[in-house]
């Protein structure tokens, strides 16, 4: 019984961060923290850049590395003990943040070449004076 | 017409979700699903009959071996039945449709994509072998390995990835699948057993009858693997190009 | 408090997707919705990672965060083939309309 409970204690010990890795955990933490701050600049950029290009500006970067951060934190959040089974674990989400890295600038990409080859143009600083026009009219 | 259409739509949905609050709740243990010997039969019988810690894979592959040989063949069927269809199709007409404009293949998704294959056709592997202990299986690991054919029709075109692996070899392939899965439960049956009945097969293989269970199922998600492979990149390359396998999509 | 860690961050995930949905809704041209689709099937693996962390199965949920993501990039890849490989969609449409005036 009594051992049972110290196991319980220390459980809700190393749930609490008091023992183990702290370090690892609160750089797991910041990271996850600054993730969302630049998924903010994303979402922010989504909403308010005026035109396709600008926007995939905000997405494509801001996407990319906050996606990378998070998961990197929770990589480390999840790293309970240094055991084969959490190293496989960090080892395989390096491997989505890996193809995350690749993949997500290369789908931008693309997609930024096929709106060019669309005819879809940038917008130019005329085209943004006669916007703010029409908006200053309608008010 | 688009918000007239939205009115029956949200009146099925809500329907639906009215319904969803007579299904049993969360692990109940009064539902038909827990009440029936079936599924207590299952969880308790699976790890000592074919020591395999997913209890899917083996109900999929070892108690419904039979159900899922003849889904195998059922994928293997639509394949060849889209294949027929869509071969002679386009003899007379122009390939060109006025919609189309030639594109080269890009620089940056062209090297990438060189990168990434080998890795996907990694974690095809993985997934597929790897179907016992986490979810995964023939049929995952085989879509898995076909998305990798795909993208590479799709990051240069359909011709670069027909002649790596072509029409003709897909339906090897995917026949050969089916062959692997038939053969396992014929050798089974040929060893004394009932037709896939895996435990027989102790007497080739040097482990006990849990085991020779364990490895003949994946014997059997290997032929599911082949088969799904095969027929996912043929049903791409056969309706993204018409039955004509020029260009793609 | 890492369960706690873990909520915190799908929270503020979700609150952070709705500008993005609200573009995938309004947004002019096509291409500002499939985006926005990219964008959020590139957050999905980052909730998969984060039910994991949730359930205490990530070993589990971190295949389906790499799968996700493998299948993101592909539909990524699908609508700027077609798009590069077609004529330019109001093109498309003036031809439409030119067709449907010439049957009226």
């Amino acid at each position: 019984m009594t051992d049972h409970s110290m196991i319980c204690l220390l459980a809700a010990a190393v749930e609490n961060g008091e023992v183990g890795f702290l370090p690892l955990k609160i750089i797991g933490f910041a990271s996850g923290v600054v993730g969302l701050i630049f998924f903010l600049g994303t979402a922010v950029g989504m909403v308010r850049f005026p035109d396709f290009y600008t926007r995939m500006h905000a997405a494509g970067k801001g996407d990319t590395l906050s996606t990378m951060l998070m998961l990197g934190g929770f990589g480390l959040v999840t790293m309970e003990d240094f055991s084969v089974g959490s190293w496989l674990l960090l080892i395989k989400i390096l491997a989505v943040i890996l193809f995350i890295y690749l993949t997500t600038p290369t789908s931008s990409h693309a997609l930024m070449r096929a709106a060019f080859e669309d005819d879809e143009m940038p917008m130019t600083e005329d085209d943004l004076k006669k916007s703010k026009r029409k908006g200053k009219r309608k008010k | 017409m688009k918000i007239l259409s939205l009115i029956p739509i949200i009146a099925i949905g809500g329907l639906l979700l009215w319904a969803a609050q007579d299904f049993p709740k969360w692990g109940d243990v009064e539902s038909p699903a827990s009440k029936s010997p079936v599924s207590s039969h299952f969880i308790g019988k699976t790890g000592v009959d074919t020591e395999v810690p997913n209890m899917v894979t083996a109900v999929l592959a070892d108690y419904r071996g039979f159900d899922t040989m003849f889904e195998t063949v059922v994928v293997f069927i639509a394949g060849m039945a889209v294949l027929a269809i869509l071969k002679g199709s386009t003899r007379g007409n122009s390939r060109r449709k006025d919609h189309e404009v030639e594109a080269e293949p890009d620089l940056i998704v062209t090297n990438t994509v060189r990168l990434i294959v080998p890795v996907i056709q990694i974690f095809a592997f993985y997934v597929l072998a790897h179907g016992h202990v986490s979810p995964g299986g023939g049929f995952q690991g085989g879509v898995l390995m076909g998305a990798s054919f795909i993208l590479i029709a799709l990051s240069w075109d359909l011709e670069k990835a027909v002649s790596r692996f072509s029409i003709e070899r897909c339906m090897i392939v995917a026949a050969l699948g089916i062959v692997i899965y038939g053969g396992i439960g014929l050798l089974s049956m040929m060893l004394g057993g009932e037709f896939l009945d895996y435990a027989e097969l102790e007497r080739v293989l040097p482990v006990s009858r849990e085991m020779a269970r364990y490895h003949a199922m994946l014997g059997v998600e290997i032929g599911v693997g082949f088969t799904v492979t095969a027929i996912m990149f043929a049903l791409y390359a056969n309706l993204s190009s018409e039955g004509s396998l020029k260009q793609g999509l | 408090m890492t369960e706690w860690f873990a909520m915190v961050m799908g929270a503020g995930l979700f609150v952070l997707m709705i500008p993005i949905i609200y573009r995938i809704f309004k947004g002019p041209t096509g291409f500002d919705r499939i985006l926005g689709v990219n964008v959020i099937g590139t957050k999905t693996a980052v909730l998969l990672v984060i039910i994991g962390t949730l359930y205490g199965r990530v070993e589990m949920f971190v295949d389906f965060a790499l799968t996700y993501s493998l299948l993101n990039f592909v539909a990524a890849i699908v609508v700027s083939r077609y798009l590069n490989r077609t004529i330019s969609l109001k093109e498309m449409e003036a031809r439409e309309k030119a067709k449907g005036g010439a049957k009226a």
